[in-house]
């Protein structure tokens, strides 16, 4: 008897640790554990049951994509940047998909010494997981229920995904609405908590912090530019050690920051006249513009922290109201650089497409600028500007350059871009700036960054899935 | 914290300074060709002997009123001054004063520099039923010339000590300390209790300490009363190798020998090298004043001031002074243990110093060498390339300084002294070829505009000045600083520091 019972609890806990098998080197996901909570067997099917949308065509893993570290896939939003949600499934949203793995460790939002740190969303305005997680639901662009009635009307009618949320939940908490709501909620954030799917930490990076493998000089020159202040200083935001969250580095602080990146008028929120790209209707979900100017360049900027979008009503731990902290407008949280490699494209409104654009345009930024009044220049001339080739990434609409530097902010604002900072700005001194970067260590810093793609099985590293832009050569 | 024997030991050195000048208007001043003297010379020189040796009297019944309240006192406290072996001259003189021996003289004379007031004059105050307070503190101002805009003025430090003796044999002492005069979350200032620790003499030859006591090590560590220093700030050796104000928690064994020898052996909390920051963004310290508060260097960094310590590994340290011949402290020190791991590896942190004081006449001539050791960290260097700060296997500093008792007047007492001193936060590395420093112009904070160098994490650091006594428990200072390697950190400071 007790051999069935110690064999059982060994099971038990190799499902709970995930230790035996399960894991897979193909860079796709392994089968769940089998040591889920109620609640989190129910986040699951929550997650992925798409009839709880009012198109009937969108669950959590159409945009948060396993296989993509829970970001989104652009070619199943007609290549745009930004998810397509609503009834109809044509309507744009406004910020890049962000990754939910690793989320978990996010705090809440607070201040820290006057510097904004954690919360979830892209701007911390979700004080929790269960927050966050209950907003697309209601969200009139994503999954376009009109409130929490017809999301429980529509659970209701799930029955697959009903029979395990009243497993975890019981029957009673269904004759509220809100507090269905709520338990959904709650139930994916135990989902994203418990499944080890969501904080895998099997990337080469952490394989070789375990001592399991060798990096290679390449990736090793970079992991050294990553964290040299002189050179990419990545590791001020993106710490490569623990900062006490998890006992794994990763790879953020969750602290804010405006690095002034370029408008991308993929987004068809920033055009002239934005309409869906899909139906033609017009965007009437838009936004009121807050702490915009009425004299500024274009109609709709998106601010992060002192912008649009207001903390949830039913948010238990409310962010406090930003938006009159001017100084705040254009910061976003810091993401996590894990799967950087596969979760293009860059920044919260997906701006930059590969991670070699992206370095260069830290390093690029203030050198390149062309609005013809720039403090920054490197002289022309042999060994002047490496990167005068690159041109500079802030393009107006035609995809000519634009006339403003930070063309995703108002000039109002231009202020509140980091400038000061390694790896952005050097020193003007006799003779000019000089880029902190060589392309060769540009090469280099990539190599490093995609070393952090989970998946990596250091006894078979042949398995490894390469991400393209990884591959040796790639730009 | 010692015995309180400034008084006697000024009354000492104005005493030996008197039966010089005694000598000396005897032998006629300065050595001479014999000439046959005259009566009336004679009668001069008679004339002289005798209000001096009258002088001598009056000072010889003082001193020996207050030899009897010491001799009362260190028979009470059981030579406390004994705990720290490796003590200028405090622990000599108490030693001497007890002895009530002339040869002591020159050594009183030496504590009659410095260390005159460091030690609390519990005396002076009364002691309130067993119960004594004493305090230093220290105000400075410093000025880098090359960068005017660092220049600082700060109460560096605001302490008061409290003790308590509850026998002959068993006694508390506490100290606690306000550092740049405001204390909370938001200041810059700190709040800590520096130590707190009972004593029990066991024997004559032996006490037993225990609690939160201070190390040692070299000359500051125990006697860090800015009377009891040359220069406005501590010299860099004994604050980045010896982290002064070095204090840990255990216990030790102390005790002094007849043939003037004093030990102390003791076990003790460690360092904790996980607290170590390997990815500093900006430049760590922007001038001398910051090199020495930012506590970057390898032991300020691990240190644990018994604030919730990690104690899993406990250090060991044995410490020897010599002081039998007057004049003269030889001492050494070294202290080993494991420290908490700042990744794969398990490191040993060990560092040992020596220390010698000389004092011929007015000269004060002091040397130290210190030097520490971490092992067992190629492996966890080796995870953090690039970095401008990984720990290193090895750091040494060494000094030699010279004091000159210039000129006295009453209270007054003029020193002037100079000293030479080399640092090294960084001999050896192991899993890395050193510090990733930028050398160029990089930012030195968060404010845009805001550049500099990257410091450089060894030199070679010149100081001349002057300590002015007041009295003996109260100094002016003034002193100037040049720099080899970080050269921008040149400077002069102004000080004023007090004791009771």
């Amino acid at each position: 008897m007790w051999a069935w019972r110690a064999a059982g609890a060994a099971a038990a806990a190799c499902a709970l640790l995930n230790a035996c098998g399960g894991g897979d080197g193909s860079g796709g996901t392994p089968p769940p554990p089998t040591g889920l909570s109620a609640r989190a067997l129910a986040g699951q099917a929550l997650f992925f049951d798409k009839t709880l949308s009012a198109s009937g065509q969108q669950s959590c893993g159409t945009c948060h994509v396993p296989a993509r570290a829970f970001t989104a896939d652009p070619a199943t939003d007609h290549g745009l940047p930004v998810p397509l949600g609503g009834r109809s499934m044509d309507l744009p949203g406004f910020r890049n998909t962000p990754s939910l793995l690793y989320t978990r460790f996010t705090p809440a939002f607070f201040l820290d010494d006057d510097t904004p740190t954690g919360g979830f969303f892209r701007d911390g305005r979700a004080s929790s997981l269960a927050v966050q997680a209950e907003q697309p639901f209601v969200s009139e662009f994503e999954m376009a229920n009109q409130d929490a009635a017809e999301v429980s009307a529509r659970l209701q009618a799930s029955s697959a995904t009903l029979q395990l949320f009243v497993a975890a939940f019981g029957t009673a908490v269904l004759s509220d609405p809100e507090a269905t709501l709520a338990a959904i909620g709650s139930a994916l954030a135990a989902f994203e908590t418990e499944d080890p799917r969501f904080a895998p930490f099997s990337s080469k990076f952490d394989a070789w912090l375990d001592g399991q493998v060798a990096l290679s000089s390449s990736e090793q020159n970079g992991l050294a530019l990553f964290n040299n202040p002189g050179k990419g200083n990545c590791t001020a935001c993106h710490p490569s050690v623990s900062q006490g969250y998890s006992s794994h580095p990763l790879f953020t602080d969750f602290t804010y920051d405006n690095i002034g990146v370029p408008r991308n008028w993929s987004i068809p929120a920033n055009l002239p006249d934005p309409k869906s790209p899909v139906s033609g209707v017009p965007l009437d979900y838009l936004p009121a513009p807050l702490n915009v100017p009425a004299d500024a360049e274009y109609a709709y900027y998106d601010l992060g922290l002192c912008g649009p979008f207001a903390p949830p009503a039913n948010d238990p731990n409310p962010r406090p109201d930003l938006s009159h902290s001017s100084w705040l407008c254009g910061q976003f949280k810091v993401p996590t650089l894990r799967n950087v490699a596969i979760t293009a494209p860059y920044f919260h409104n997906g701006a930059l497409p590969t991670l070699h654009k992206l370095v260069q345009f830290y390093v690029t930024r203030d050198i390149n600028n062309n609005t013809g009044n720039n403090p920054y220049a490197v002289p022309a001339g042999p060994g002047g500007n490496p990167y005068q080739a690159v041109g500079t990434f802030f393009l107006a609409a035609e995809g000519t350059p634009d006339l403003y530097q930070y063309n995703d902010l108002p000039v109002l604002w231009d202020g509140n871009v980091n400038v000061g900072e390694t790896p952005y700005t050097l020193p003007t001194f006799a003779g000019g700036n000089a880029p902190t970067l060589t392309a060769a260590e540009i090469d280099d810093l990539v190599a490093f960054l995609c070393t952090l793609t989970d998946g990596f099985d250091p006894q078979n590293p042949g398995s490894y899935n390469v991400p393209a832009q990884c591959a040796p050569g790639a730009e | 914290m010692n015995a309180s024997v400034c008084h006697p030991a000024a009354r000492l050195a104005r005493t030996a300074a008197l039966l010089v000048a005694a000598v000396a208007v005897i032998a006629g001043g300065p050595p001479t060709r014999a000439a046959e003297p005259s009566l009336a010379d004679l009668q001069r020189q008679l004339a002289q002997l005798a209000a001096s040796v009258q002088q001598l009297s009056e000072e010889n019944r003082a001193l020996r009123e207050h030899q009897a309240q010491v001799d009362r006192q260190l028979a009470q406290l059981g030579a406390p001054a004994t705990g720290a072996p490796a003590a200028p001259g405090a622990a000599a003189a108490a030693q001497a004063a007890v002895a009530a021996n002339a040869s002591a003289l020159p050594a009183a004379a030496a504590t009659a520099a410095p260390s005159s007031a460091g030690t609390p004059v519990s005396s002076s105050l009364g002691s309130l039923g067993g119960l004594r307070l004493w305090g230093y503190g220290e105000l400075y101002y410093t000025h880098p010339v090359d960068e005017p805009a660092q220049t600082r003025m700060d109460l560096a430090r605001a302490v008061f000590g409290i003790g308590y003796q509850f026998s002959d044999r068993t006694e508390f002492n506490s100290e606690y300390e306000v550092e740049h005069a405001v204390s909370s979350a938001d200041d810059v200032g700190e709040f800590e209790v520096e130590q707190f620790y009972v004593d029990q003499r066991v024997s004559d030859a032996v006490t037993v300490r225990a609690g939160l006591f201070l190390m040692p090590f070299g000359f500051l560590n125990e006697h860090h009363e800015p009377t009891n220093f040359y220069g406005v700030q501590r010299n860099f050796v004994e604050t980045l190798i010896i982290p002064s104000t070095w204090r840990e928690g255990g216990f030790n064994l102390h005790g002094d020998t007849a043939g003037g020898f004093g030990w102390n052996v003791g076990v003790t909390t460690g360092f904790d090298l996980s607290k170590w920051d390997f990815q500093p963004e900006f430049p760590p310290y922007r001038t001398a004043l910051e090199l020495e508060d930012s506590d970057i260097a390898p032991l300020q960094a691990s240190h644990q001031e018994l604030a919730l310590a990690n104690a899993r590994h406990l250090s060991q340290y044995v410490a020897l002074s010599y002081y039998g011949v007057p004049g003269l402290t030889i001492g050494g020190a070294v202290s080993s243990g494991k420290a908490v791991a700042a990744g794969p590896g398990d490191p040993r942190v060990t560092l040992w110093e020596g220390h010698v004081r000389w004092t011929p006449g007015p000269f004060d001539f002091t040397a130290l060498y210190a030097r520490g050791t971490i092992s067992d960290l190629a492996a966890t260097n080796e995870l953090f390339p690039g970095s401008p700060n990984p720990i290193p296997s090895s750091f040494y500093g060494y000094y030699l300084q010279g004091a000159w008792q210039a000129w006295e007047h009453g209270d007054y007492r003029l020193a002037p002294f100079a000293r030479f001193e080399r640092y090294n936060l960084g001999a050896s590395w192991a899993g890395s070829s050193g510090p990733d420093i930028p050398t160029g112009l990089v930012p030195m904070s968060a404010t845009p505009g805001d550049f500099g160098y990257w410091p450089k994490y060894q030199d070679r650091v010149w100081t001349v000045g002057a300590n002015f006594y007041i009295t003996p428990h109260v100094v002016l200072k003034a002193d100037y600083q040049w720099f080899d390697e970080n050269s921008n950190f040149k400077r002069y400071d102004l000080g004023l520091g007090l004791a009771f």
